[in-house]
This record gives C-alpha cells, sequence and structure tokens, in this order.
C-alpha cells in the first residue's frame, strides 16, 4: 500500500480547504487523542443515551415479533398465495444491499489508491456488518423453523437429499456467508492496530484486558505492519469479486425465474449499481450526524460528502438507466405479459408507490448535479434519507407488483403487510442502530493509525515536495 | 519501423483498395455485402465512441493511467465524422439488412406490428442521425478544448471539458444504447435484452482501451510520450484493461444465464443460433480468449508493466472483439445462408484503413501528450 502512490495531484499546495481530506493543524498526537478520545475519556453524551434507548426499545420490538413468529408461523406475516415473498424478501434485499458501500470503501477504494476512503472506511465496514446482519435474520426467520437452516449447507445426511444447485437460492447461502466473514475479518483486522492504541491507552484493568485481548499482541513492530499490510491487501483482493457476487446473486434470486418484472438479463449490474447507491447514501445518513455530534468535521471533510454525493450521482444514474430499460424492454418486446407488467406498475394498485420510487431515486437525485447542493451539509443529509427510502420502495415494487399479478388474472391478489411485518422491519433497524450505538461507544469510529498516515499531506515539508505517508511514523 | 506521418498513406491504400472489393461485392453480391458493412462499420464505429466515452471518463475521475493514452483516444475520437458519412450507404442497405423494413412481414407478424411504431425507416433515420449529431457534438467540443489547451495553457479549458464529460457520458450511454437496439438487436426483431446497451457500451470501452493500449506502446518508443507512458502507466491500464475484461465476461455471462435458466422460446433462440454448428467453436473461443487467458495473464504484475507483454495482451483482446461482433452480429442472418465470405475482410480493411489513415493524421497533428494537463505528472514530462 505503501509502495505506489497514483499522482500526488491532491497534495497542490496553496492548501485548497474543499479539497482537503483531513483538515490542517492537526500532530499525531491530536489525531489519535481526539479519536480514541470518544471510546476512552470523553464523558458518554446525553444524546448518545436517548438514541440509544430508542434504538434498544425498537430491538425489543424485533425480539418480541421474533418470538411471536416462532411461536405462531410465518402467516403471521402478510404473505400468502400469490404473494408469497413480502416484507422479509424486501428487508432482506434493503439490508444487504445497504451492507454494500462498506465493502466497496473498503476494499474497491483502496485497491484504486482512493485515500479519502480513510476516515469513513471504518464506519463503513461496521455498517456492512450490521447491516448483513439485520439481513440475514429474514430469510432464517422466514424459514419458519430456523433451527433447520443447516439443510441448506450440502452435506452427506441420511434423508439422501441435496439443496438444489440450480437455485439462486442455494448461492446465497454460499455468497451471504462468505461475505458476512470476509466482511468480519476485515474489519476486525483494519481494527487491530488502533485496539493496541486503546489498549495502551485505556486507564482502568477491565479495559486495558479487554482490548489487550482484541489487539492480538500488537506491539507495532515493523515485521507487524508489513504483515498486517499485506494480509489487508490480500484481503482487500479478496472482498473486491464480492462486492458484485452477492447482489449479482440476490438478483439471480428473481432473474433466474421467469416472472415478468423479475426475468429482466439487466437485473445483476442493475442490482450491484443499487446496492451501492443505497449503502452510500446510509454512509451520508450517518456520517453527517456523527462527525456533528462528536465534531468530527476535521476528518469527515467537506470533501468526503462531495465525493460520496458524486458515487450516489454515478450509482444512481445506473438504476434510472435500469428502471428505463425495464420500461423501455417490457414496451419494446411486444409480449403482453411484459408490456402488463409495467402498466401495472404505472396505472395499477400500487402505482403511487413506483412512482414514489421514481422520484426518490431518479428526481431528487439530480440535485446532485450541482456542487452547491453537495456541499451543503443538510440538503445532502435529506436527499440521502430519501435515496434509502427510496431504495426499499424499489424492493417493495419488484418483490410485490411482479408477483400480485402474473399471468392468469383468476390467481391475481393483493399484498397487505401485517402489523407484525412492520414491527419486524422497525425492529431490524433497531437492530442495526442499537449495534452502531455500541461500536460508537466501544471502538474507534475513524481508523486512527490510517488517519495519521495522511497527516504529511496536509502539512508541506519546507523543501516544497511532501514527507510520503511511508515515512512518517505509524506506530504509537 | 513505420512512423506515424507516413501511416495515413499507407492505410488510405488499404482502405481504398478494401472498399472496392466491397463494392464490387456490393452490386455482384448484395446479401453478403450488407452484413459485412453493417459488422465492419459497427466494429470501427465502436472504437472511436469508445475512444469519446473512455477520454471522458478520465477527464470526470483523473488518474495517472489516463495521460499516457489521452491523445491516441482523442484522435480515436476525431474520427466520428467519418464514421458517420461511412454510414450513410446503410440507409441504402436496410432492406437487406432488416426483416421489419418489408411490410408484408410485419403486417403478417403481430408483434412486429406493435413494434413498427418504433422500427420504422422514418423514426429509424431520423434517431441515426440524433445519434451522431450528439457523438460528433461531445467528441468536437471534448477534443478542440483539449487540444487548445496546448496552444494557450489555459486551466479553465480542463474545467469546461470537466463540466461536459458528467453529462456527456449520460448522453453516451443513452444513445449507444438506443443504437445498439436499432442497428444490431432489430436484426432479430423478436429477441430483447435489457442488459444490450450495457453489453455494447463495455464491449466499446473495452475495444477502445485495448487498441489504445496498443497504439501508445507503438507511440511511447519516441518521445513525448515515452515520457509518461512508462511502466507505472502500463500498470495501471493494465489492471484497467483487466477490470474492463472482467466486467464484459460478468454482462455476458449474466445475460447467458439468465437467459438459459428461464429458456423462453421469445430468448432462447438467440443463443441457439450461436451454439450450433460452427458457432459453438467461436463462443468456446471467446470463453478461453476473450475472457480465460487475458484474465490469468493480467493477474501478473510481471505482464502488466512490460509494454510488449501487455501490447500482446491488447492485440489479443482486440481481436476477440471483432470475433465478438462477428459472433454477435452474423448468426442473425444465418437462417438466409450467409455466413462467411470474402466481403467480411473487404469490408472490415476497407473501413479499417480509412479509420487509420485518419486517426493517424489526427494524432500527428497535435502533440502526443497534453501538455499543459498533465496532473502531478507535469514536471517531470514538460522539463524532462
Amino acid at each position: 500500500m505503501s509502495e505506489e502512490k497514483g499522482p500526488r495531484v491532491e497534495m497542490a499546495t496553496p492548501f485548497d480547504p474543499r479539497a482537503a481530506i483531513l483538515a490542517p493543524g492537526h500532530t499525531y498526537a491530536s489525531i489519535t487523542d481526539k479519536i480514541s478520545a470518544l471510546v476512552l475519556t470523553r464523558r458518554t453524551p446525553r444524546g448518545w443515551f436517548l438514541g440509544f434507548t430508542i434504538a434498544f426499545l425498537l430491538l425489543m420490538l424485533l425480539l418480541f415479533t421474533a418470538a411471536y413468529l416462532l411461536a405462531t408461523g410465518v402467516g403471521i406475516w402478510g404473505v400468502t398465495v400469490p404473494v408469497g415473498w413480502g416484507f422479509d424478501i424486501i428487508n432482506f434485499v434493503w439490508w444487504i444491499g445497504i451492507g454494500h458501500a462498506g465493502t466497496l470503501i473498503s476494499a474497491i477504494l483502496l485497491l484504486l489508491r482512493q485515500r479519502w476512503r480513510t476516515s469513513i472506511n471504518r464506519f463503513a465496514e461496521a455498517m456492512t456488518l450490521f447491516a448483513v446482519a439485520c439481513a440475514g435474520l429474514y430469510p432464517l426467520l422466514h424459514m419458519g423453523r430456523p433451527w433447520l437452516f443447516y439443510w441448506l449447507l450440502p452435506y452427506p445426511n441420511t434423508m439422501g437429499t441435496w439443496p438444489q444447485p440450480r437455485s439462486p437460492l442455494v448461492w446465497d447461502v454460499f455468497a451471504i456467508t462468505t461475505y458476512a466473514t470476509v466482511s468480519f475479518l476485515f474489519w476486525f483486522i483494519g481494527l487491530i492496530p488502533d485496539l493496541a492504541t486503546l489498549r495502551d491507552r485505556a486507564r482502568r484493568r477491565f479495559w486495558r484486558i479487554l482490548y489487550g485481548f482484541l489487539a492480538m499482541g500488537w506491539r507495532g513492530s515493523a515485521r507487524h505492519w508489513a504483515r498486517y499490510e499485506m494480509a489487508y491487501l490480500l484481503l482487500a483482493g479478496l472482498a473486491t469479486p464480492l462486492v458484485v457476487s452477492v447482489h449479482t446473486v440476490v438478483s439471480f434470486d428473481f432473474a433466474i425465474s421467469i416472472i415478468p418484472g423479475w426475468h429482466a438479463t439487466i437485473f445483476p449490474p442493475y442490482f450491484v449499481a443499487g446496492a451501492i447507491y443505497s449503502g452510500f447514501a446510509m454512509v451520508v445518513t450517518l456520517a453527517i450526524p456523527l462527525r456533528k455530534f462528536y465534531e468530527l468535521e476535521d476528518f469527515i471533510t467537506m470533501k468526503h460528502l462531495d465525493n460520496m454525493a458524486k458515487i450516489m450521482l454515478a450509482t444512481g444514474l445506473i438504476v434510472g438507466y435500469g428502471y428505463m430499460m425495464e420500461a423501455f424492454m417490457a414496451w419494446y418486446s411486444g409480449n403482453p405479459y411484459e408490456r402488463y407488467m409495467i402498466l401495472n406498475r404505472l396505472r395499477g394498485p400500487y402505482a403511487p408507490v413506483y412512482w414514489a420510487l421514481l422520484v426518490c431515486n431518479v428526481g431528487v437525485l439530480q440535485a446532485l448535479w450541482s456542487a452547491r447542493v453537495r456541499r451543503n451539509v443538510r440538503a445532502l443529509f435529506a436527499i440521502a434519507l430519501v435515496v434509502n427510502v427510496g431504495m426499499w420502495l424499489e424492493r417493495f415494487v419488484i418483490v410485490v407488483t411482479s408477483l400480485h399479478r402474473d399471468f392468469l388474472p383468476s390467481s391475481w391478489g393483493m399484498y397487505r403487510p401485517t402489523i407484525f411485518d412492520w414491527t419486524m422491519f422497525l425492529g431490524s433497524i433497531g437492530l442495526f442502530l442499537t449495534l452502531m450505538f455500541l461500536f460508537i461507544r466501544l471502538l474507534p469510529v475513524i481508523s486512527i493509525f490510517e488517519m495519521r498516515a495522511l497527516l504529511p499531506e496536509t502539512a508541506p515539508t519546507p523543501g516544497g515536495g511532501t514527507m510520503r505517508p511511508a515515512e512518517a511514523p505509524t506506530t504509537s | 519501423m513505420m512512423k506515424l506521418e507516413t501511416l495515413p498513406r499507407r492505410a488510405v491504400s488499404v482502405g481504398l483498395a478494401g472498399l472496392s472489393l466491397a463494392l464490387i461485392a456490393a452490386f455482384g453480391d448484395p446479401e453478403h455485402f450488407w452484413p459485412s458493412y453493417l459488422f465492419a462499420h459497427l466494429f470501427w464505429l465502436g472504437l472511436s465512441i469508445g475512444s469519446a466515452a473512455v477520454v471522458m471518463l478520465h477527464h470526470l475521475t483523473g488518474g495517472r493511467w489516463g495521460f499516457a493514452i489521452r491523445r491516441v483516444l482523442e484522435a480515436g475520437a476525431r474520427t466520428i465524422p467519418l464514421m458517420a458519412v461511412l454510414f450513410v450507404p446503410i440507409f441504402f442497405g436496410l432492406s437487406h439488412l432488416y426483416e421489419w423494413t418489408h411490410a408484408e412481414v410485419v403486417a403478417a407478424d403481430e408483434v412486429l406490428r406493435h413494434k413498427s411504431r418504433y422500427l420504422n425507416v422514418p423514426f429509424f433515420s431520423l434517431r441515426a442521425v440524433l445519434y451522431f449529431v450528439v457523438w460528433i457534438a461531445l467528441a468536437h467540443l471534448v477534443t478542440k478544448w483539449s487540444y487548445g489547451q496546448d496552444r494557450t495553457g489555459d486551466p479553465r479549458l480542463s474545467q469546461r471539458i470537466r463540466t461536459l464529460a458528467g453529462p456527456g457520458l449520460v448522453l453516451y450511454g443513452g444513445t449507444i444504447t438506443f443504437a445498439a437496439v436499432d442497428w444490431v438487436m432489430s436484426l432479430e426483431p423478436h429477441w430483447y435484452s435489457t442488459i444490450y446497451g450495457i453489453k455494447f457500451i463495455l464491449g466499446q470501452v473495452l475495444t477502445a482501451f485495448a487498441a489504445a493500449i496498443l497504439l501508445a506502446a507503438w507511440l511511447s518508443r519516441t518521445r513525448p510520450l515515452s515520457e509518461i507512458a512508462t511502466s507505472d502507466a502500463f500498470h495501471d491500464l493494465g489492471n484497467l484493461l483487466l477490470a474492463f475484461v472482467m466486467l464484459w465476461a460478468y454482462v455476458t455471462f449474466s445475460q447467458f444465464l439468465i437467459i438459459w435458466s428461464g429458456n423462453l422460446p421469445e430468448e432462447i433462440p438467440w443463443y441457439l443460433r450461436r451454439t450450433q454448428g460452427r458457432w459453438e467453436v467461436v463462443a468456446g473461443l471467446m470463453v478461453v480468449f476473450h475472457f480465460l487467458i487475458p484474465f490469468l495473464l493480467l493477474l501478473s504484475r510481471a505482464v502488466k508493466r512490460n509494454v510488449r507483454t501487455l501490447a500482446a495482451l491488447s492485440g489479443m483482446i482486440l481481436i476477440m472483439r471483432v470475433v465478438d461482433l462477428y459472433w454477435i452480429i452474423m448468426p442473425a442472418f444465418e437462417e438466409r445462408g450467409i455466413g462467411l465470405h470474402w466481403s467480411n475482410a473487404a469490408a472490415f480493411f476497407g473501413i479499417g484503413g480509412l479509420w487509420f489513415a485518419l486517426w493517424a493524421r489526427e494524432a500527428a497533428r497535435h502533440e502526443l501528450i497534453p501538455v499543459h494537463d498533465l496532473g502531478g505528472l507535469g514536471e517531470r514530462a514538460s522539463h524532462g
């Protein structure tokens, strides 16, 4: 990582505050102090307790719903014939999609040497893990008997059965377990040097032992760093195909069938773009309050928000292209079922949802062409929230409108989510936020050592050149 | 060794010879000629607009990789007007190419009747004109401002290109998608696939990338390109080439898997036509030479950093791009008994010769490196 740097274009002097990925005036010590203080010394803000309480109550809602579900059966949800996939798959796809930003930031932006990833990668990776956890709940609970989940794995058994290898649902099992494992390893390995910093700085014995245990004996020797960098790069290489593969397999869940509105060849790239789009919207949604309440504006700068807004714009346009191609090809195909599918979306009983998704995902997004909007924190926050909602609506439209009216009018029906669908959804948001609040409180939300490596860029050396990060001391 | 300055004259003679042969075919054997001409035109057009797209992409994203191939690509983008002129003959061959131009065929077919609101000659022609207007305008502005910067050194020109590049890429994506539907997908008018536009976009960008690496490797033997087209730059280009090879394989395989598993009567014939008899061999060749071998070789650092191996690999990918386009277009005519024919090569080299002549003329007329827009490479190259 440290041997090859891209063209050092961004390091131009005089200093341009809009292009800075780390505000000027910091020293190695101030970065470590500021980030580690969030965990170790600063009083936990009252807002944290308030937020955590709300999140925790929502998590309880999830637990009650899950307990009732296991006791009663999936009949408490609104899924029935013909819409056999409802909120469970919508929320599953939504959460999995959100997770993608973390992997993209940590793996692909690392390989592309996009150094602005540094301050947002840690919490984006945490977000990925928590989103995957939320996503994983839904298929497990939808099984009705989640304790038999291992039947999904191919293993020799006395029943003499194997999972159907042609079913993308089985591919999902592998794609998602791999994704969760690699994401966790990536996040944890990235944390190790910072855990050692926390170990060294913690004042109470309990925390010293806990962080020391997690730091796995990190001493910051040159050999440790060399191995660390090697491992991190290798994991980045491994994680890169996962960014594409997971949502591709999720898209196959739909596209491999022959239902109009699901059987579309554009689904794989369109789902991947949508996943990255919703993921970045979620990172922006989390980053803006985080930097405000914890005064991290020096680390998560306008440059970060601007870049993330640009990625949202690019991926959102690809998603818009997907909507356009779906509609155009349905009309162009001349196939009456394909044409009815799009007409039903435009004018059928769920038309308001379809129009709302177009407004949220394509209409509002266009504001991000303007640099002024991208640099307006409030506007960006509002747009990110709208996109989060829009991407959920998109999955609703895909799942429900295609199933509720298929080839035979006699088998048409409507899907109505029940109260338990909603409590389950709200509950998974509670799980996500609870984990997020705990993460903010217990672990460094920004990578301390990587921020320190950025420091030389903001402090030009007298010779006019800049010190390369590799030459900078990186241990505490 | 050939020089850039002598290339136009030789290329023109190849082009004129090819086109004269093609002209013989046009009158003697129009059934074979028109598919050949369409195939040849679409390959070279893809190289031209793919070049314009990569230039815009680089303006938008920046990065060391782009400066070494900027001028090669810009010269490629300048050939779009030539391709527009060479498109004109196709209007005279529509009835040989497209089933939907025959009123009696359309009248007897319900799907084609429905499609006739989109697939009809006036609207088709209007759209073709519109596509070329958009492409010529984009390519013209982007190259004009970039060449202008060589003279004036005005940094605002870079900013202006950057502002255009975003909307420009959106326009490019939209126009090439519908152009692909009009010119290629409608050869088999019952078939449709929503990923088709993306497949074409990636195919063209990959073509432009491979060609640009090959040409930059050739030109980088001498100054000034040798100053910035270093092994570092080729390493980055190799990585991007790998990424585009993988993306191409990804969308190609996705389309195949979804249509294969659906196995619907209106979709699967496209693949049946392309996997029967000799075409199956071609499909197999593509798996090996368009994906497996480039993929495995491009993983190696040594291959990417060595100009010769990377150029050889780019050449192979370029050949496979020709094969892929041939495999997409020609089986559509299989039922009429039209396949490999000498006019394929005549049209291909005819249009290609003229393309190269214009490319070389444009490349020779300007600096081979954008002297005032080199990012961090600037100091080394301009004062070196």
